[in-house]
């Protein structure tokens, strides 16, 4: 299939995807009593005389379906509601936020990907050998590791023992005067692409140290997955008719393993690590949360824990299209990798 | 006739967790310089293994446990014992002096990389110094032509620097500022012409195995292809230095028939113009009967049998080779299939591994292994009745 009409065509399918998602979320939210959701806009418990009124502001008491509708007539303009948290609209939240999301995904995402595929090739080209086993007990631990638990230790240990080495946050209190001062131009608010623009390696390096601990808490759980994928991907693969051609042909065992057997093995690898990054662009929740890092994950958490419905909705609106979006690429990109796929066609 | 591989006691064993498999005993079996000699058996008789067991890659748990392999052209000094090379001496023998031709086609072609590419990647690993004078000749050409011409002073010190390259390419086994520059991106491009010529080489070699419009299929990737396409490609990769060994594993089992008998035909094209010995493996005694020029007949991982081709059929001495003969199916004769089922591959019956299921069977034959023996010039029966 065209390439143009096969992307216009998953872009028509996203539709009816986020119809499902909002009517799911809003019915989850209807769970609760009008009075419960009134509550919710009262700062002051001494305004709790005025639910009623509230609840007649904003119809809370109508059937589902006159509230659905008022939303999606809402979100049809482009407004998403307030998030009360952070005292903007939604919408804007969300793009407030996004940058620092993903400036972790796209430090976090390389690492664990790049590891797990290098330590899955390692340990499956090393079936039983010590390698293989270290790796194993290693993917072990680090799968059992809560996210919460390790972030707070690297914390105790690089922040609290060794005295503000990797502090928490995304910058340090005077880079962020530097970044939000006037002659710091902010392309992107992806901070260390914008320290490199504005040629200021002081804010790069410490933006990069800011970076540290996050992406080593998201790899040293996610490594694990991605690597034991590869290694089983990897053993399917060199089992194969044409690993041992690639022998028969006096290849040596580097480039059997290496080309032959890992292009094919990387295929399904390729779909999770799609996956991966999309769950982490959505935002590492507890992680941002550990490390205090303000990101689209901190914003959903804070949001969530305070029941503030719009935004959560915003949230989930918003991951929902960022993981079609990834899947519309790894679609693609699947093409490139196995000349068998054909866009739309499955496997010939 | 002169020998091209001469195996002796060779035995091949599979420690799996269920037992002790013994895939090959104590194999005898010469083959001649430009012969096409079968190997047949029923599934599990240790066809395959034999011919793994040449190419040094029996597949784990698997080991080659004693014997000898000797090549006579392996091109290194004189005559080798396949079993006590370097793994890199062997390498340098595997897809160059020996090769091999797999069942399944579809299976031994990688799906990602294409045609061309499969069979080219022979040719840069076996034939590397050849690709680099050839390449370095089309360098000089251009240096040549462009004499006083002023666009060419651009980039003569690009040519200069890639005749430089592939003169080393050509001359040293281990040339390192090639290796470097086929590191880098953007610079490797420099080597283009090496693969240029591998190339070329390879369009000849598709066109040899009587591949229609060659260039295409090329550049198509396996899936794209036809199973006999995909098999003539296979043997095409196999032939691709004029191997002196060439092993066929059942070639033509996956393939309709029309497209059998056309890769039969290739086959005994392959040996008349190729001059390679052709070790091609079987289970079926008709195919054998076709384009052997001498059969060996083997039974749970021991040979029975070893004769030429008219010998076996009209005079075949040992009980299994019979019954076998009798399995095939004839007009005017109904096919005999064996009694009995095959030996357990863990625990083979004491003796001759075939007597539960011999005819002939004496009382000697569930004592004593019996020896394979020259009963007649060019004709070895390993049987108690002889
Ligand atoms: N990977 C393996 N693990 C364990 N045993 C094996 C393995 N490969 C082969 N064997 C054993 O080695 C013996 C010989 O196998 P081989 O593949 O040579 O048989 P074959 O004659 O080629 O049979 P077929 O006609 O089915 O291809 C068999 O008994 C088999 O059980
Ligand atoms: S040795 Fe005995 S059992 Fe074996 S084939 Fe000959 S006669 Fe039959
Ligand atoms: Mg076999």
């Amino acid at each position: 299939m065209e390439l143009r009409a096969y992307i216009v065509r998953r872009l028509l399918l996203l539709i009816p995807v986020l119809f499902g998602i909002s009517l799911l979320i809003f019915g989850i939210t209807m769970l609760f009593s009008p009075i419960e959701r009134a509550s919710l806009y009262v700062s002051d418990p001494k305004q709790l005389r005025d639910l009623a009124s509230i609840i007649q502001t904003y119809g809370l008491d109508q059937p589902f379906w006159s509230q659905y509708g008022t939303w999606l007539g809402q979100v049809f303009q482009g407004n998403l509601g307030w998030s009360k948290v952070v005292s903007m609209p939604v919408w804007n939240a969300i793009w407030n936020f996004l940058p620092a999301t993903l400036e972790l995904a796209i430090f976090a995402a390389p690492v664990i990907i790049f590891s797990g595929i290098f330590l899955g090739t390692k340990a499956a080209a090393q079936k039983d050998k010590p390698l293989d086993h270290a790796t194993r007990v290693g993917a072990i631990i680090g799968w059992s590791l809560p996210n919460f638990w390790l972030g707070l230790i690297l914390l105790m240990v690089f922040y609290g023992a060794l005295s503000g080495l990797l502090p928490p946050g995304r910058l340090s209190i005077g880079m962020d005067a530097v970044v939000n001062s006037a002659e710091f131009a902010r392309y992107t608010h992806i901070n260390t692409l914008d320290a490199i623009l504005n040629w200021r390696w002081d804010v790069f390096l410490d933006a990069l140290r800011h970076l540290i601990l996050p992406v080593i808490t998201l790899s040293v759980t996610n490594v694990a997955f991605i690597m034991r994928l590869m290694r089983s991907s990897m053993l399917e693969s060199l089992g194969k008719g044409y690993v041992l051609t690639a022998r028969a042909k006096g290849l040596d065992e580097k480039t059997v393993v290496n080309k032959h057997a890992r292009r094919n093995a990387l295929i399904p690898v390729i779909t999770i690590s799609g996956y991966l990054f999309a769950a982490l662009a959505g935002g590492a929740v507890i992680t941002e949360t550990i490390f205090n890092y303000k990101g689209i994950g901190w914003w959903a958490w804070q949001s969530a824990s305070r029941l503030d419905i719009p935004s959560v909705l915003g949230f989930a609106l918003f991951s929902a299209v960022l993981f079609v979006l990834v899947n519309l690429i790894v679609d693609i990109l699947y093409t490139r990798v196995d000349p068998r796929v054909r866009l739309g066609g499955g496997i010939q | 006739m002169e020998d091209l591989v001469r195996i002796r006691d060779l035995s091949v064993r599979f420690y799996t967790y269920e037992g002790v498999v013994q895939a090959i005993e104590h194999m005898d079996l010469d083959i001649r310089k430009g012969e096409t000699l079968g190997i047949v058996g029923e599934t599990g008789s240790g066809k395959t293994m034999t011919a793994m067991a040449i190419l040094r890659l029996i597949p784990y748990p698997g080991k080659i446990e004693s014997g000898s392999i000797i090549f006579t052209e392996s091109g290194l000094r004189g005559e080798v014992d396949l079993l006590a090379l370097s793994e890199d001496r062997m390498r340098s023998l595997r897809g160059n002096k020996m090769s091999m031709v797999f069942q399944e086609p579809s299976a031994a072609l990688n799906p990602v990389f294409t045609i061309g590419d499969q069979i080219s990647e022979v040719y840069l690993l076996h034939r590397r110094h050849e690709l680099g004078y050839r390449a370095m000749q089309q360098v000089e050409g251009l240096l040549a032509d462009g004499k006083g011409n002023p666009l060419a002073g651009l980039r003569r010190p690009f040519w200069r620097w890639q005749r430089r390259l592939y003169c080393k390419i050509a001359q040293e086994s281990h040339p390192l500022e090639p290796r470097i520059v086929a590191r880098i991106p953007f610079f490797n491009r420099l080597l283009w012409r090496l693969r240029d010529e591998a190339e070329l080489l390879t369009v000849n070699i598709l066109r040899d195995v009587e591949i229609p419009d060659p260039a295409r299929v090329a550049k198509e990737y396996p899936h794209e292809l036809s199973g006999g396409m995909k098999q003539r490609a296979v043997i095409a990769m196999a032939l691709a230095c004029s191997p002196k060994l060439l092993i066929a594993d059942e070639p033509t089992t996956s393939l309709d028939v029309t497209i059998q008998a056309q890769i039969l035909e290739l086959f005994r094209r392959i040996k008349v113009e190729k001059g390679a010995s052709v070790l091609y493996i079987t289970h079926n005694l008709g195919v054998a009967a076709e384009i052997c020029d001498r059969v060996a007949v083997m039974y749970a991982g021991r040979l029975c049998e070893v004769a030429g081709v008219e010998e076996i059929f009209s005079n075949p001495l040992h009980p299994y080779t019979r019954a076998l003969l009798d399995a095939i199916p004839k007009p005017g004769k109904e096919p005999q299939p064996i009694p009995g089922t095959l030996a357990d591959q863990f625990s083979p019956p004491p003796g001759c591994h075939f007597h539960p299921r011999c005819p002939n069977a004496m009382p000697i034959c569930n004592q004593e292994v019996p020896e394979l023996k020259e009963v007649s010039k060019d004709h070895l029966v390993a049987c108690h009745l002889f």
